[in-house]
């Protein structure tokens, strides 16, 4: 019991870092747009597949897949934002919302247009588990455990003690305060998307080596998981965002163990992360760290 | 080319314009009326029709109060995501309905009592053939004996479902149109505008925003159940979240603010989707068809980013009072 | 305090470490027009939110005509007869303004859902609040904008505006935040000719925040002054500009340029 307890905290870290990236980015970017992007597990998606495209069709190792990822879909991310975005921000909170979901869309069944439906997965042995006795660590998990270790730390101090990443939290918790205090939003605006597609391509490859196999529909999957923490955290909240993120990683993922009222089924994870969300926005609709609000 | 002449294809288009109709009517309560954002719109469909299939199903309940009982099921999914959402500000349930409808469609595919992946027909377990038409038939035969009547051998019952539902269609479009002009309709607008202002003037926010939530899940509950009996059959697959996506597509498309606009829009809709299946040309041809459908939605997608950096007012819409937005 | 319409007893409220409002206390009189001055940051908008809903207080009472309303929200406070208005006009823009008008009225059994339908344009109840809002636009001199977008108006007409709105919903109190912040001259004196004639001929209280100091002492009987939250004096507009603490305040503060006691009117834009 003890060491299945154990595997599930393991897999709760490794998932919530997937979510506390992705939620990184995506309470970022709610605080340049003021919207949330519904498109991006979609972005995580094409990090994924980006990945895949260096990693098994042009045989480099992963750890230059995985930047290739990183950079495909900053790229991505910050093209769509100059093209699209930005130009029709004065649209009003609602055509921007669904501009965004009509681009999740897009970018979805290009995907399926040009990759196929059928599952696909990084080329390594997916078999050679690493067994420390405890815990079972399987070779997917232990590349993204790895990313995790690296990129978070680095992630949280950049956003703490550089100037950029002062800027980025100070825009996405009060975009009006931050332009009357003399921050240049539309320039913070362009690092926040660099950012955010770098932190959801990563994501998206992580989420990948997690899952073993997917298909186009893998970051659309996880998008209102990665809303949840987005919420969780705090509306705007970048530190929020990332401690909520292994937070709702943790407790899907111990929320299947036996001891825990029987054990909710593995399968049932995502309804977990659901009822969270409506708990949430029941209670604390302002999130872990986030002020309350009136209306 | 041979489809481009096909009356029988073109009845069903027709029928799906009317029910996609339906589908922005509720779209159009919620968020024209009422500016809620409902981004989860398919999920209410996919309520009523499973509550439906399971209770003529498993139940075997009638037919018509299988129907009212998935309408409610599917109000009832409106209170689960409203009532947390509705006091807090827009964007909380935009998310909290892209996420129930994930979840609807999660739930569907996983759990056994709802066929699992293969939907309607597996509702009795795998080895029973399910089906909740059984009492549809004779109705839709009656009403193509009845209407044959009066044009003879264009009554097919393709035929009696598409009056059906544009029937129904024209009655509730003339009965919300009465809404809007009405007072009530008029909170609605000022809330919309300005919440804290219709307060200020005795108005119960919360609870119209709850009723505009009720009565568009009613008309997604409608439109559920009828592409439950025009399809026959339905899996977890046929309630995409691209439904929710074509709905608005179709408000933007009449102009989001009025009313008349929607039948419009469904029928430009109902064209442009059946269109591009007609892209057999080259270098289009060149996408094997299993493909097509992406393509298909690839540009839908593509058109209405378009429409909204273009003409965001719609076919219909007017600017002005674009320009007078917040 | 017997017969005393309004009575704010030690209300208080913060946000995070701030003491926006710190135990204030006073009261209205029926059929007076009452000031609540203060420079920037007294707290007299959040007393406006907290007395008429939009805010929750974290201690203390407030009273309207003997009944209780620190735990009722906004909607039925304006019901019980306490409207206010904004400092900002929170006009509709894509409504028109006879619409906005109409909006105002109370008592409109169009407005429920199961009634709605029987309540066409043309019922005799709409009728009647299409008189009363063409009545209200006639009495505030606004009769050709009638179906004009309410976005098209000018800052001046959207104040009056908003003030026939609240009219419409015939207050007992009506709360004027700022009634003349950044309105011409000529308007503004409209605006406080139509305060005192409401007054006079309808018996209606006002409770009104404003900066603008000569004004506000021409047409009051009864000041409140505030700062920090808390209230520093109160009494009639000589014995209030002759208050040594009232006087303080005003000039302590050297960076706004709110109206010191005895500065000339001023029309900034807000």
């Amino acid at each position: 019991m003890a060491s299945l307890l154990l595997q599930l905290i393991y897999n709760g870290l490794v998932v919530g870092a997937i979510l506390a990236l992705a939620g990184l980015g995506a309470t970022l970017v709610f605080g340049i747009q003021r919207v949330a992007n519904f498109a991006h597990g979609d972005y995580m998606t094409v990090g994924a597949y980006a990945a895949l495209l260096l990693d098994v069709t042009w045989s480099t190792n992963l750890v230059v897949a995985a930047v290739g990822a990183i950079v495909a879909t900053a790229a991505l991310a910050v093209g769509l934002h100059l093209v699209l975005l930005r130009p029709l921000r004065g649209r009003g909170l609602v055509a921007l919302s669904l501009i965004t979901v009509g681009l999740g869309l897009v970018l979805r069944d290009a995907l399926f247009l040009i990759e196929g439906s059928q599952a696909r997965q990084y080329a390594f042995n997916q078999a050679a588990v690493l067994n420390l006795g405890f815990v079972r660590i399987a070779p997917g998990e232990l590349w993204a455990g790895a990313a995790a270790v690296v990129v978070v730390p680095a992630v949280a101090a950049m956003l703490a003690w550089t100037s950029i990443g002062k800027s980025m939290r100070a825009v996405a918790d009060n975009r009006d305060l931050a332009e009357i205090s003399g921050i240049d939003t539309d320039r913070i605006g362009l690092y926040v998307w660099l950012v955010a597609g770098a932190l959801a391509g990563l994501g998206g490859t992580m989420l990948g080596l997690v899952q073993g196999v997917f298909d186009p529909n893998l970051g659309f999957n996880v998008l209102f998981l990665v809303l949840t923490v987005v919420v969780l955290g705090g509306i705007g909240n970048a530190f929020g965002a990332l401690l909520a993120g292994f937070a709702l990683g943790l407790v899907m993922e111990v929320s299947t163990w036996p001891l825990f009222f029987g054990g909710v089924p593995t399968q049932y994870q995502p309804v977990v992360g659901f009822i969270v969300l409506i708990l949430l926005l029941m209670f604390r609709p302002q999130g872990l760290l986030g002020k309350a609000q009136v209306l | 080319m041979m489809h481009l002449l096909n009356p029988q294809f073109w009845t069903f288009v027709g029928v799906v314009a009317g029910i996609y109709g339906l589908l922005a009517l509720a779209l159009y309560v919620q968020f024209s009326m009422a500016g809620l954002p409902n981004f989860g719109h398919v999920a209410f469909m996919a309520v009523a029709a499973y509550t439906m299939a399971l209770l003529v199903i498993r139940a075997h309940v009638a037919l018509g109060w299988a129907s009212l009982a998935g309408i409610a099921a599917a109000v009832a999914l409106g209170f689960v995501l409203g009532i947390p959402s509705l006091r807090l500000r827009a964007n909380y349930l935009a998310i909290v309905t892209v996420a129930g409808s994930e979840m609807i469609r999660y739930l569907a595919t996983n759990l056994s009592v709802t066929g699992g992946p293969v939907g309607s027909m597996g509702m009795l377990g795998p080895t029973q053939f399910a089906t909740y038409t059984t009492s549809w038939q004779p109705f839709i035969n009656g009403v193509t004996a009845t209407l044959s009547r009066w044009v003879g051998g264009v009554a097919t019952n393709d035929f009696s479902m598409l009056c059906l539902v544009w029937t129904l269609l024209a009655l509730l479009l003339l009965l919300f149109r009465r809404l809007e002009k009405s007072p009530w309709g008029r909170v609605m607008k000022s809330i919309r505008e300005d919440e804290e202002a219709a307060a200020s003037l005795g108005k119960n926010v919360y609870a119209f925003k709850l009723q505009a939530l009720t009565l568009g899940g009613i008309l997604a509950g409608v439109a559920g159940i009828l592409w439950a009996l025009e399809i026959g059959v339905f899996a977890p697959d046929d309630f995409q979240p691209t439904l929710t996506f074509y709905a608005y597509l179709i408000l933007i498309l009449g102009g989001m603010n009025r009313v008349w606009a929607i039948p419009a829009g469904a029928v430009l809709f109902g064209a442009l989707y059946s269109g591009t299946r007609f892209l057999n040309f080259y270098p289009l041809s060149l996408v094997d068809s299993g493909d097509r459908a992406y393509l298909r939605l690839l540009i839908v997608g593509v058109v209405l980013v378009l429409l909204m950096a273009v003409r965001p007012e719609g076919l219909f819409g007017k600017r002005q009072e674009l320009l007078l937005e917040k | 305090m017997t017969g005393a319409l309004l009575v704010v007893t030690e209300v208080s409220r913060r946000f995070g470490g701030v003491r926006a409002v710190d135990g204030a206390s006073f009261t209205v009189q029926p059929g007076s027009i009452t000031a609540l001055i203060g420079p920037n940051g007294a707290g007299k908008t959040t007393l406006f939110n907290i007395v008429s809903g939009f805010l929750r207080a974290d201690a203390g009472a407030v009273t309207f005509g003997g009944r209780r309303l620190e735990r009722l929200p906004a909607h039925r406070v304006a019901r019980a007869g306490l409207v206010r208005t904004f400092q900002a006009p929170r006009i509709l823009t894509r409504m028109s303004v006879l619409e906005n008008l109409m909006l105002g009225s109370l008592d409109q059994p169009g407005e429920h859902l199961g009634r709605a339908w029987l309540h066409g344009p043309t019922s005799s109840r709409e009728r009647e609040v299409r008189a009363e809002a063409m009545a209200t636009l006639e009495l505030l001199r606004l009769t050709p904008l009638v179906h004009a977008y309410a976005g098209t108006l000018s800052g001046g007409q959207r104040k009056l505006l908003e003030l026939g709105r609240a009219l419409m919903a015939t207050p007992r109190l009506l709360l004027l935040d700022e009634p003349l912040a950044g309105v011409a001259p000529a308007l503004a004196a409209q605006l406080l000719d139509h305060i005192t004639t409401l007054r006079r001929d309808r018996g209606m209280t006002f409770l009104i925040i404003e900066h603008d100091m000569e004004s506000v002492m021409s047409i009051c009987d009864w000041v409140v002054a505030m700062d920090r939250g808390q209230v520093l004096a109160a009494g009639t507009p000589a014995e209030i500009q002759a208050n040594e603490s009232v006087i303080e305040s005003y000039l302590g503060r050297v960076q706004s340029d709110d109206g010191a006691p005895h500065a000339p009117r001023q029309s900034e834009d807000r």
